[in-house]
């Protein structure tokens, strides 16, 4: 990342500092009067550490006292306001957040599940597979992006991923499935870049077509084709993959070694792009083209060739992250499944600071706050369902409006390029 | 160059928009779409009547029979296709010609029932609860045009109408289930049936006609432990509370996937969606789990899922029927014969209208017992002795 190398603050950001101190010591005492005060003499919170189907099942639940917790927590996130308040936390202040975030949300299970029990390994493990499609789209638009071209098309590259993987894979089998989704996503971020570089549209509206292309095309085969013929929509599900002795590791193996092969692209797609973006020729090279492209092109860069190889690697990403919805989950394409994922996976992008780790990062918290609903449903917290089903959509706005602050785009972000 | 990329671009757009617009299913598609959907799916009704002008048979132009079917779709495998079965036994029956308008938004309901107010549909059946708004409107301002709702009571006797519905919606029936009869069932046989002690469940969305069988569920449950003295754990319905564990949705089968699993970390190894196709996830979620070596089981609703989604046969212990296609079948029959919709009706396990599926392939691990106490139990609940709602 090119950070500048003065730390001079602007009013803006000290202001949003500042905010974000008085936001930590609201919380801190949310926490420690909500969830410690309510939890007093409700007993432990039992978290579940592995699933009675792992190879070590008598390892001991986590037995925590739910208000001692609150207290810790609450604690911490005073700490966390007074050193925001003075110091700051400067380049880590996303990551305090999230681990804020994270503590918060920890204390709030813990009075939710005072006096009771629930799988925290079945929660975790889920939050990881809901992360998928997200910090695939995600990582797509880190792809595109890097290289200035916005990428609004992302929720139509899933979407088309995992229409193309449900029929090919109900007819030739899961490999040629995740060929055909990924080359579907190729195809689609094609159109964005003939479209947004050669023709330089706007390439919001160019986004914004695709996806209403593909939404409508898709439901439209769906409705018309799919519904009378079955099997063009039975795909097989991909397995978990259980990585040999990782995988027997209580807890973690579960949640990080244990699943299916989209987990585990998702993980080598963000080091491989890590070191590919920011080490690397190529790497240095796209960067350039995002944030000046005029440059690059002085020194014999081939805007248009990066622009337009970038943005269809991105978009073979997505596509190959759409399939997740057919092999990784259900094995049927239903119509609009992806429900705007692909735009939260933009929101992940943006919050995780256009950088793979981040990204991911972003698309974890997501898939968590979508994970969650269905266990605080189950230990029946005096909370309507009808809010907790919610939470994703809060934590998205809350992340994106409140608290992202100043996430600093590459500089060419959106602009088309003009060789002259 | 302009003039090059502007085209291109207009060109994509309107592509996309009208490509959009068939798959909303909105009123301009209507004619050509349908036209072709009752080609495809009728093979003996010929009468396709787009504009009803041009076909003239010895019988007359055959009935017309409109389904509005809600966001799960019409191959959900239960409840919007249960309702679809119906119309189709009616063509067999009567030679009717069966058409239906999928939803795919909560704002496509009056536009679809208005296009077959339009076309001169003899009765519109309306697929769910959602629809009520919407279906009470349109008999106002049709009073001509017959309605039928699913899962809804227009007119109760010695009641009187239910709003939205008023004293004049004549023109509509409300086809009702008192389906926590059946769940009631369904629960006291996964409370004798479950080898964990926890049995779970989650709906689509909080309404009465899906919380009906999360009720039913939960106090069958509650029954067999009051009976032999067990403790069973129901999961995702808390019936003092009258709240749960909710998709928000009927279509989304990766939310299926994540309940099902969310359900079985907790215990649970026998297990009740009732969200349409979103059980179809759940479905594949615990046929992986089994893979794996788990043990369970799950509980299909609406239609007897052996038959509708046979996929599933080696997961499905039971299902709850709530018979939709008898009472579609008998509201048509009644227009055709009678020609008029006839009383609002209310299916229940004494007149079959509801009811427990047989156990198909766990027949052989259900004992012998227990399934004479389910025989006795449903004779007592029809004769009153048992009461399904506390």
């Amino acid at each position: 990342m090119t950070a500048p190398a003065t730390v001079v603050r602007s009013p803006a950001e000290i202001r949003r500092a500042r905010r974000l101190g008085i936001t930590y010591i609201v919380l801190a005492a949310f926490v420690l009067w909500v969830f410690g005060m309510g939890s007093l003499g409700e007993g432990s919170a039992t978290f579940k550490l592995v699933r009675p189907t792992d190879r070590f099942k008598d390892f001991p639940d986590l037995v925590l006292p739910a208000a001692g917790i609150a207290f810790v927590i609450a604690a911490a996130l005073a700490a966390f306001g007074g050193i925001q308040l003075t110091r700051g936390f400067k380049k880590l202040s996303n990551v305090v957040l999230a681990v804020g975030f994270i503590l918060f949300i920890f204390a709030f299970l813990a009075w939710a599940a005072a006096g009771s029990s629930f799988s925290l390994v079945g929660m975790l493990d889920e939050s990881v597979k809901r992360s998928v499609p997200i910090a695939m789209g995600a990582l797509a638009g880190v792809m595109c992006e890097r290289v200035a071209v916005i990428n609004i098309a992302i929720e139509g590259m899933l979407l088309g991923g995992a229409f193309v993987a449900a029929i090919v894979g109900s007819q030739f089998g899961s490999f040629w499935a995740l060929v055909g989704a990924t080359m579907v996503g190729v195809v689609l971020a094609w159109v964005l870049a003939v479209l947004a570089v050669r023709y330089r549209v706007d390439q919001i509206i160019v986004g914004v077509v695709i996806n209403v292309f593909v939404l409508g095309l898709t439901s439209f085969i769906s409705q018309r084709i799919l519904n009378q013929n079955p099997h063009l929509n039975n795909a097989t599900l991909l397995r978990p993959i259980k990585i040999p002795l990782l995988g027997d590791i209580p807890f973690f193996g579960q949640i990080l070694f244990q699943q299916n092969i989209f987990v585990f692209a998702m993980f080598i797609l963000v080091a491989v792009m890590t070191y590919s973006l920011f080490h690397t020729k190529w790497g240095l090279r796209s960067r350039a083209v995002g944030e000046h492209p005029k440059a690059a092109d002085t020194l014999g860069v081939n805007v248009y060739r990066y622009r337009y190889l970038n943005v269809m690697m991105g978009g073979a990403i997505a596509g190959f992250g759409g399939a997740f919805y057919i092999q990784g989950s259900v094995g049927r394409f239903d119509e609009n499944m992806t429900a705007g994922k692909g735009f939260v996976g933009l929101a992940a992008m943006i919050f995780g600071r256009w950088h793979p780790v981040g990204a991911m990062a972003a698309a974890l918290v997501f898939g968590f706050a979508d994970s969650i609903q269905g266990k605080l449903a189950i230990l029946k917290v005096p909370i309507p369902s009808e809010f907790l089903l919610m939470a994703p959509y809060l934590a998205t706005i809350i992340v994106v409006a409140g608290v992202v602050g100043r996430a600093r785009p590459p500089a060419a972000d959106g602009q088309p390029y003009v060789k002259e | 160059m302009l003039k090059r990329r502007l085209s291109v671009v207009a060109l994509l757009a309107a592509i996309a928009l009208v490509v959009a617009a068939c798959g909303d299913d909105t009123t301009e598609s209507t004619a050509a779409t349908t036209t072709t959907q009752a080609a495809t799916t009728t093979a003996a009704a010929t009468t396709t009547t787009a504009g009803e002008t041009t076909t003239t048979e010895a019988m007359g132009p055959a009935a017309l029979v409109c389904q509005v079917s809600d966001t799960g779709g019409i191959d959900d495998k239960s409840f919007n296709e249960t309702a679809w079965n119906g119309m189709l036994q009616a063509q067999e029956q009567f030679g009717v010609e069966p058409q239906f308008l999928e939803s795919t938004d909560a704002t496509d309901y009056r536009p679809n029932i208005d296009s077959f107010i339009a076309q001169g549909c003899d009765v519109i059946i309306t697929v769910g609860f959602l629809l009520a708004d919407d279906t009470a409107a349109a008999a106002a301002d049709n009073p001509e045009q017959l309605f039928a709702i699913i899962d809804y009571p227009v007119i109760i006797p010695g009641v009187g109408p239910i709003a939205p519905f008023t004293e004049t919606s004549t023109n509509a029936r409300g086809l009702n289930f008192n389906t926590n009869e059946a769940a009631f069932l369904a629960g006291y046989l996964a409370a004798g049936m479950t080898a964990t002690g926890v049995i779970g469940t989650f709906g689509g969305i909080n309404i009465p006609p899906v919380t009906t069988f999360m009720d039913g569920f939960a106090r069958g449950a509650a029954y067999y432990d009051s009976v032999k003295g067990t403790t069973t754990t129901v999961l995702g319905w808390d019936v003092e509370a009258q709240d749960g564990l909710f998709t928000g949705n009927f279509d989304s089968l990766d939310d299926g996937r994540a309940f099902a699993q969310n359900l079985m970390d907790e215990g649970a190894d026998i297990i009740l969606p009732v969200a349409g196709p979103v059980g179809l996830g759940s479905g594949a979620a615990i046929q992986d789990a089994n893979a794996g070596g788990a043990s369970v089981m799950m509980i299909g609703v609406d239609a007897d899922m052996f038959f509708s989604a046979p996929d599933l046969q080696d997961v499905l212990l039971t299902s709850i029927q709530k018979k939709i296609d008898a009472a579609v079948l008998n509201t048509i029959s009644n227009v055709l014969v009678l020609g008029a919709l006839g009383n609002e009706y209310f299916g229940t396990l004494a007149n079959g209208g509801v009811d427990l599926a047989p156990f198909h392939n766990f027949e052989s691990a259900v004992p012998a017992e227990l399934a004479a106490e389910l025989v006795q139990l449903k004779a007592d609940i029809i004769a009153g002795n048992v009461s399904v709602s506390g």
